[in-house]
């Protein structure tokens, strides 16, 4: 007879809150991907219009932002060692984001900033409501504070300033709650999305992450630090020097502090896998440590850009490739391969969690395809690339065939997870 | 790798022949070269063997299935016994406890 005398184990947050997250970020990335196809000639055009913001927005929201709040249900408690705080303001985050962000879409690409646009931001920000709540109310109960359970909420509240911003820009267009019009105000909204939410988040998670899938002994809580107070100084500064309107010069202060963020960061996950004692690297955890690297990419048209600005030469051409290399490139590397490394495990344990002990049970890589990955990953890689070149071109043929091969990544990522949702047990 | 600790080094062997079975799924490595376990008590008197181990991480989503399938072990193992698997996260693991063995199948 086996009996145990206690459960010290902090209690997985359940499959059926997490799961839902999943598969909307899925059929949204398969969305933005059609749209890319339907859309080849907004990026030839100006970034301002409305296929450019349908797009960007379905890949913020729909794919980057709702696989995030589903997976920081499941790793917050692992960051923090405790169990979620609800359920219940899980699900109504899942609810509310999952009818705000298509009334969002629909009306970005129809280009009307009437009530569905804005029953949509209330939708949304309710949401982000919820989720930060359930974040501040679970940390306040753990007993382990940590850095990157720091990160982790104060990117939540960047998202929440994120999308208040965004909801005061929708209303903006039509009741002048602003000083001056909505455009002024996108790159504002965009950088705080993107270095406050994506940004913060993905260090946070990914420092811990990464060096416990590759079994390393590596950690340095201080320069973690270090780059928390880069991330947040540069996003402050950015946010007065843009209220300051100055000389595009001085926004090279907060792109340098954000640029030497993200080399102590590359530096923290080269070192993690020197220090690695699993020699193996599986092909998941090789694509997110390639998003580190992808990282820089944005910084390079960033800096390009405003190297031109100082010369009050606009570039849209550079924009639109900047927007793409973070949302289609850093992004969706990053999601790509830690989908493939953190499903697997909920899923496991939603089919064997009862049956361990019964017979020999699969291993969480084998529930999903690594055939099916392994394609995956060539064709967003050269969807990417083919995509960037595309957009720098400015030929619609090559941004057309790139479109097609960002459509099968993006399909051949939701055929698996499919087959991992689906996998029945083999043992009874 | 830190020593198990036991009160009978000769059925402690046997044990940890029997948990050699038991495998962290997504390691790929067995809890006994992985460093997972403290203790191992045997009370003779009442037929107990109470074991003490840890996980990788205390929200391991295998941690439930992992401490069963070593509880499923150690029954077959020893029949007579009630098995009492405790598990406490302090000191919590680290990758130091891995044993030479373990360290050179995840070095392959």
């Amino acid at each position: 007879m086996v009996v145990n005398t206690n459960n010290n184990l902090v209690q997985n947050t359940t499959h059926k809150v997490v799961i839902p997250f999943y598969v909307y970020a899925g059929l949204s990335f398969l969305t933005a991907t059609v749209l890319l196809f339907l859309s080849d000639n907004a990026f030839t055009q100006h970034y301002f219009q409305p296929r450019t913001l349908a797009i960007t927005h379905t890949m913020a929201l729909g794919w980057g932002t709702m696989i995030i709040l589903g997976a920081s249900h499941q790793l917050v408690p692992v960051l923090i060692e405790a169990k979620l705080f609800s359920n219940a303001l899980a699900y109504a985050s899942f609810v509310l984001a999952a009818i705000g962000i298509p009334l969002l879409i629909y009306s970005f690409f129809q280009f009307q900033f009437n009530g569905i646009a804005q029953a949509g931001a209330v939708l949304i920000n309710a949401a982000v409501v919820c989720f930060v709540l359930n974040l501040a109310a679970s940390i306040l109960k753990s007993k382990n504070k940590n850095v990157h359970a720091v990160f982790v909420f104060t990117a939540s509240v960047w998202l929440l300033a994120t999308t208040v911003m965004g909801f005061l820009l929708v209303f903006n267009f039509t009741k002048n709650i602003l000083p001056k019009d909505s455009v002024r105000y996108l790159s504002l909204h965009a950088h705080i999305g993107l270095v406050g939410w994506f940004l913060l988040l993905v260090m946070g998670v990914g420092s811990r992450l990464i060096p416990m899938f590759l079994i390393s002994k590596y950690d340095d809580a201080k320069t973690l630090w270090l780059i928390y107070f880069l991330v947040n100084g540069a996003l402050i500064s950015f946010i007065v020097l843009f209220f300051s309107a100055v000389d595009s010069f001085f926004y090279t202060v907060p792109l340098t502090a954000v640029l030497l963020a993200l080399l102590l960061f590359a530096n923290y996950c080269r070192e993690a896998y020197k220090q690695r004692i699993r020699k193996q690297v599986d092909k998941q955890v090789k694509i997110s440590l390639l998003s580190v690297a992808m990282m820089l990419l944005p910084l390079i048209f960033l800096a390009a850009l405003i190297a031109l600005l100082l010369f009050s030469f606009a570039n849209t051409k550079l924009v639109l490739a900047y927007g793409f290399s973070v949302f289609f490139g850093w992004l969706t590397a990053i999601i790509l391969g830690m989908t493939f490394k953190t499903l697997p495990f909920i899923v496991w344990n939603k089919v064997y969690h009862n049956r361990a002990g019964l017979g020999k049970t699969p291993n969480p890589k084998d529930l999903f395809s690594e055939s099916l990955f392994q394609k995956m990953g060539l064709a967003y890689l050269a969807g990417f690339g083919l995509f960037t070149a595309g957009i720098l071109l400015g030929n619609t043929i090559v941004l057309q065939i790139a479109s097609v091969l960002l459509f099968i990544t993006a399909a051949l990522y939701n055929v698996n997870i499919l087959k991992m949702l689906r996998h029945k047990p083999l043992i009874k | 790798m830190n020593e198990v600790i036991t009160n009978n080094p000769k059925k402690r062997d046997e044990a940890l022949a029997a948990l050699h079975q038991v495998i962290d799924p997504e390691i790929g490595l067995n809890i006994v070269d992985l460093g997972l376990l403290y203790q191992i008590d045997f009370d003779e008197g009442n037929k107990i063997v109470f074991i003490s181990m840890t996980l990788t991480t205390q929200f391991c989503p295998m941690g439930d299935s992992i401490r069963s399938n070593a509880g499923q072990a150690m029954q077959q193992a020893f029949p007579d016994y009630t098995i009492d698997i405790d598990l406490v996260f302090d000191p919590p693991w680290s990758p130091e406890r891995i044993s030479e063995q373990g360290q050179e199948f995840l070095n392959r």
